[in-house]
């Protein structure tokens, strides 16, 4: 390494430019433009979530009392226990990731199930979840029997169904991919499997976990104090 | 990134974020007026900034990272701000017939 080409810090962190260099490490290289890839998208994503948020926001200032009215009527304990299982799910996914970066391909393997099966848990309570509330009668459209019918409480649950309802979907592609990959891992040592691709799928499940971070206090924890 | 530390750090902060829901849910159940959806808010961002700088590496992520990874929160604030500067300073006169029925 010249004594010139140290000069060039394009990167930041006090590290000379690699591509300056001319000596980039293509792996290295692949895994940054991946995650930076990643990053964008959920960049988008957040913003697709963003207008719900808004929405919510709009809602909730314009009729507090609405909104905890109609918030009485979602299952805190179901929310909650959900909250746990995601956030675990999370710890897991970083397991993984971390295995994989140290090439212990079947701890990241096993490590990828477990993360999806905590996954699949969450999606299961929260059916259990969606079943009770059909029940209740709480579903807009479709079959809302709530004995205060006001438009807040309708825009309430309109606006939990579809957050919550998206936000389910997202996990459950989350949940598809994670098992996915952990059958392509079973293949004895590919050459030079990506691990990048674990890593940007662990990128997304977090961000997954992240939403449901804030939908949780906005739709369970707003009236409990009553 | 071998063995021990970042198990440890991942480990630390899934034990934080556990605390922090039982914390949320704990004062979810206690009268404190305006305080509680600041505390509930203030306590899902807490959370969610361990996830993106522990589980999402964004602690140790080059300076391009951290900048993609702001600029969505940065616009989602833009959207807050000017939609809420809107909402917050005109008063609603709902024409009747937006009213739904049994209203």
């Amino acid at each position: 390494m010249s004594a010139s080409s140290r000069e060039i810090d394009a990167g930041g962190r006090g590290e000379p430019d690699r591509h300056a260099r001319g000596d980039v490490d293509p792996r290295a290289w692949r895994e940054e433009t991946a995650s930076l890839g990643m990053w964008v998208f959920l960049a988008t994503e957040l913003m697709f979530f963003g207008g719900l948020f808004l929405a919510y926001l709009y809602l909730r200032t314009h009729d507090p009392e609405g909104v905890a009215a109609a918030s009485t009527h979602t299952h805190e304990w179901l929310g909650t226990i959900n909250t746990a299982i995601l956030l675990t799910s999370s710890f897991a996914m970083a397991l993984a990731v971390h295995a994989a970066k140290d090439a212990r391909r079947k701890a990241a393997q096993r490590l990828l199930v477990v993360t999806a099966a905590f996954g699949l848990a969450f999606l299961v309570v929260k059916g259990i979840e969606y079943g009770m509330e059909w029940r209740d009668g709480l579903v807009p459209g479709l079959r809302f029997t709530l004995a205060e019918n006001t438009r807040t409480a309708t825009l309430f649950f309109f606006l939990y169904f579809v957050a919550t309802g998206i936000h389910a979907v997202h996990l459950a592609i989350g949940v598809a991919t994670v098992l996915w990959i952990a059958w392509r891992l079973r293949a004895a040592a590919l050459p030079g499997w990506r691990v990048d691709e674990i890593d940007v799928l662990g990128l997304y499940w977090h961000f997954v976990d992240a939403v449901w971070i804030f939908l949780y206090p906005l739709f369970y924890l707003v009236n409990l104090n009553a | 990134m071998k063995a021990g530390r970042p198990i440890r750090a991942y480990a630390i902060t899934w034990a934080a974020l556990l605390l922090l829901l039982a914390l949320t849910f704990g004062l979810a159940h206690l009268k404190l007026g305006a305080f509680n959806p600041v505390a509930s808010l203030v306590i899902a961002a807490v959370k969610a900034a361990l996830v993106a700088l522990f589980f999402m590496h964004l602690r140790r992520a080059r300076a391009l990272l951290v900048l993609f990874a702001l600029v969505a929160p940065f616009a989602l604030a833009i959207l807050f701000a000017l939609s809420g500067a809107d909402y917050a300073t005109r008063e609603v006169h709902p024409a009747p017939w937006v009213a739904p029925r049994g209203e």
